[in-house]
């Protein structure tokens, strides 16, 4: 587009203007995320002033086929998968099923829609505390309802605190989900779905051949960033059950090696290198994922659309 | 064209205000609506009703039965809590570092933003792909502690506040509003003498303010928010910010939960109030940054 404001200096203002949001973006967001793979390749420490070393691919093979540690990378690379799956489907589905439901005019609209988006501005630190305070073992609201019924659970204290965690996790982002679809379904013409109204649609029919493929563009945004959210999600984990065996998931680990925060018993050494090696196996099951979540969701887009 | 305008102009909240409300009929549907609603509203309100209950009991009462009515209402936990949990020096860092670093944030995004969506710099698809991609790339954590270890600003405010001025989804909402301003303004701006430096600042500003209030809620909620980061780099309890401070304050008084609750009421209450009034700005941010393009 023709530049208006001049030649000479005016021409290189916008340039000088840029710099600084450009310059600020690579190097603390861009360049330390390429760098991530570079540091894989050593033995960093996260000592100031510690030499680092070349060393190869042996963070990889560690990681990946060294013994015990391995086999627990590997289980929570699973997690990870499972986490992920069951999050974003239960997010899609209970957020589509929730924006469909207000876009009814029903009465109290407001009030749910406020409630239900009110933890994905909480953070974190505020859902975990409250979902502890519930779950608390000894006599909590949950402990009462599992009594009720002649059980007992240690929640997240026993083996199924993962499953806690990933309850939590779509209680506290279903808002983010629904919202989108709230503003997917806005966009539908109301006259078409009078016209199938007239046509003598059933409610399923006018889902499935009205709302459905119009939905398209809200359906791909979510599925994406549900995908992709909750693979790289683990922030919930360090506040609800800390970092314990059997739970975690792969951010974790990489914020526990690199950090030294692992539990008591493991060492305390910032494995850095290691866990730039734990970053990249992230990084490569994100992009597998979300490549072809992208790739499935485009073809099925050029199908509805023609 | 995309959901995006359509949202701006139909508006979720307008829509909502302006449609016409059909009469209220109880169908067999509406009821079904209303008992799914209702289920989840439990699932929602049970754990913040919980959370305020626990926080006016004693500590007596919550070992005796947790989920029984306050007997007493014990007001002395907020005060116990507003002073054991050094709560006025957290909400000062927290309130500190999020308006630096937004400021920061939205000034050098907002010369960024402009001329890649006028097309005024070279490469500017490139460079707005770079911040598209994001989503995508590896996690940062560890060169940028590399990084800021060797600058010397571990343990700083100033080495945090720098890793809280980037945010790429911030730039894909700037740049998708900063289209629909009419070329016609540069034009005429320029025909009149004005430079672009204060064309950026007295004009393209003042028209984007409404993106830009949705720009810098969704920024500064972000950093309110942020616990990573805040354990990662401050190791100082004088720098902490109110996120790390609370997970602190509930290592040493985990077993006390009447005071540990009205602690996070306290840090809950100014979210909860930011988000009733800007409710607009945050959820048209949300849904913006989501239907790009």
């Amino acid at each position: 587009m023709t530049y208006p404001f001049g030649r000479g200096w005016q021409r290189v203002t916008p340039y000088l203007l840029l710099a600084p949001g450009l310059l600020l973006y690579f190097l603390i967001a861009l360049g330390p995320s390429l760098a991530t793979s570079l540091y894989s390749f050593t033995d960093a420490s996260g000592v100031a002033g510690a030499p680092v070393n070349f060393i190869g691919l042996e963070n990889y093979r560690e990681f990946l086929f060294a013994g015990q540690a391995a086999r627990d990378n590997i289980d929570a690379l699973g997690r990870t998968i499972i986490f992920s799956v069951v999050v974003s489907s239960a997010q899609f589905g209970l957020g589509l099923l929730v924006a469909i439901l207000l876009t009814q005019q029903l009465p109290g609209t407001r009030f749910f829609r406020t409630l239900f988006f009110m933890p994905v501005i909480l953070g974190v630190v505020i859902q975990g505390l409250i979902w502890r305070l519930f779950l608390y073992p000894l006599g909590g609201p949950a402990s009462k309802i599992v009594e009720m019924f002649g059980g007992y659970s240690e929640f997240l204290g026993s083996t199924d605190a993962f499953w806690w965690v990933i309850f939590v996790q779509i209680w506290a982002n279903m808002g983010i989900t629904m919202i989108i679809f709230i503003a997917g379904l806005q966009t539908i013409s109301v006259d078409l779905y009078e016209a199938a109204n007239i046509d003598g649609a059933s409610a399923w029919q006018r889902f499935r051949f009205v709302t459905w493929p119009l939905l398209t563009p809200s359906v791909n945004t979510n599925l994406i960033l549900n995908i992709i959210g909750s693979l790289q999600a683990w922030q919930l984990f360090l506040v609800l059950t800390g970092y314990r065996q059997g739970t975690q998931v792969l951010g974790y680990v990489i914020y526990a090696q690199g950090f030294g925060q692992t539990s008591g018993s493991v060492s305390n050494a910032f494995r850095q290198g290691y866990a730039a090696a734990a970053s990249i196996v992230l990084f490569f099951l994100v992009l597998i994922i979300g490549m072809t979540a992208q790739y499935v969701l485009r073809r099925r887009e050029e199908r509805l659309l023609g | 064209m995309t959901a995006t305008n359509l949202v701006k102009e139909g508006g979720l909240v307008k829509l909502d205000v302006n449609a016409p409300r059909r009469r209220f009929r109880l169908s067999p549907r509406v009821a079904i609506s209303y008992v799914i609603l209702l289920v989840l509203t439990a699932v929602y309100l049970g754990p913040l009703a919980m959370l305020v209950n626990t926080s006016f009991m004693t500590q007596r009462q919550f070992n005796r039965n947790a989920t029984s009515i306050p007997e007493t209402f014990q007001v002395e936990n907020f005060v116990e809590a507003w002073e054991q949990a050094n709560f006025a020096r957290y909400l000062t860092n927290t309130a500190f570092y999020a308006a630096a670093a937004t400021l920061i944030y939205v000034v050098t995004a907002m010369g960024l933003a402009f001329p890649i969506a006028r097309g005024y710099i070279r490469g500017g698809k490139t460079v707005f792909l770079l911040f598209v991609i994001a989503l995508f790339l590896p996690p940062a954590l560890i060169p940028q502690f590399q990084l800021i270890l060797n600058l010397g600003l571990y343990n700083t405010q100033i080495g945090y506040i720098m890793l809280l001025v980037t945010n790429p989804v911030g730039i894909i909402i700037l740049v998708n509003y900063l289209k629909s301003l009419p070329r016609e303004l540069d034009e005429a701006a320029a025909m009149d003498g004005c430079g672009y430096g204060r064309f950026l600042l007295s004009v393209v500003f003042p028209l984007a303010r409404p993106v830009i209030a949705t720009v810098v809620v969704l920024h500064a909620i972000g950093i309110w928010n942020e616990l990573i980061l805040a354990t990662i780099y401050l190791s100082n309890q004088e720098f902490y910010p109110i996120t790390r401070g609370m997970i602190v304050f509930q290592g040493v008084y985990g077993f006390n939960w009447p005071v540990l609750a009205a602690a996070v009421v306290l840090m809950a209450i100014p979210m909860v109030i930011l988000f009733l009034f800007l409710q607009r700005y945050i959820i048209s941010g949300m849904t913006q940054g989501a239907v790009k393009e």
